[in-house]
């Protein structure tokens, strides 16, 4: 019997939410948007530190699969971000 | 009326009484059409990420004033004729936050 308690402690995930070992799990795609809430900070065109974070390394505006944006604030980042590189500050 | 903000980029080799002039100039455009000059900022010189008509730095002025078409259109006029100005813009807001500055740490330590 304690063998078996063992095997079930050392799994990471609820075997019980998975109902083939092809589904892909939650956690993944579980992420908040961080730039809204309470507390999130002002997108701006002359706030760089945090355009800059949305940012490639060639200049091109990350699409928000990968960073998790909520789509009416990727909206705004994109016209912000248009403003600074016209501007010359990116 | 409507609140706006307005940056100018000027071109790297001028000196300092022409930069004034330049302030100055832009201040009597938005008093002379019923505007309202609510701030201006120097952000001095900066780099640029990229080069612009064969520049490298440049100097910024930023404006946060209040006004009409008359004013936007006036602005808009002149710095396009201007030869000492790079690039400009213009932004239309809502409400006008005037105590963040994002490039004052930059300046205090250049001077």
């Amino acid at each position: 019997m304690k063998r078996k308690n063992n095997k079930f402690n050392k799994r990471p995930q609820n075997p019980l939410n998975k109902l083939s070992l092809f589904q892909k799990s939650d956690s993944r795609f579980s992420k908040k948007c961080p730039l809204s809430g309470k507390e999130a900070p002002v997108i701006d065109y002359k706030n760089i530190k945090l355009l800059k974070r949305y940012i490639s390394d060639t200049d091109k505006i990350m699409p928000s699969r990968i960073t998790s944006v909520s789509q009416n604030k990727q909206r705004k980042l994109t016209s912000e971000i248009k403003k600074a590189k016209i501007l010359g500050l990116i | 009326m409507n609140f706006y903000e307005h940056t100018l980029i000027a071109k790297q080799d001028l000196s300092t009484p022409e930069l004034n002039n330049i302030e100055k100039k832009y201040e009597d455009i938005i008093t002379k059409t019923e505007g309202k000059i609510i701030k201006v900022e120097k952000w001095g010189l900066l780099n640029f990420a990229k080069k612009i008509r064969s520049y490298n730095k440049g100097f910024y002025i930023h404006y946060k004033f209040e006004g009409e078409n008359k004013t936007l259109e006036e602005i808009k006029r002149n710095s396009i004729i201007d030869n000492s100005l790079l690039r400009h813009l213009t932004v239309k807001y809502k409400k006008l936050d005037t105590e963040t500055e994002y490039f004052k740490e930059s300046n205090e330590k250049k001077k």
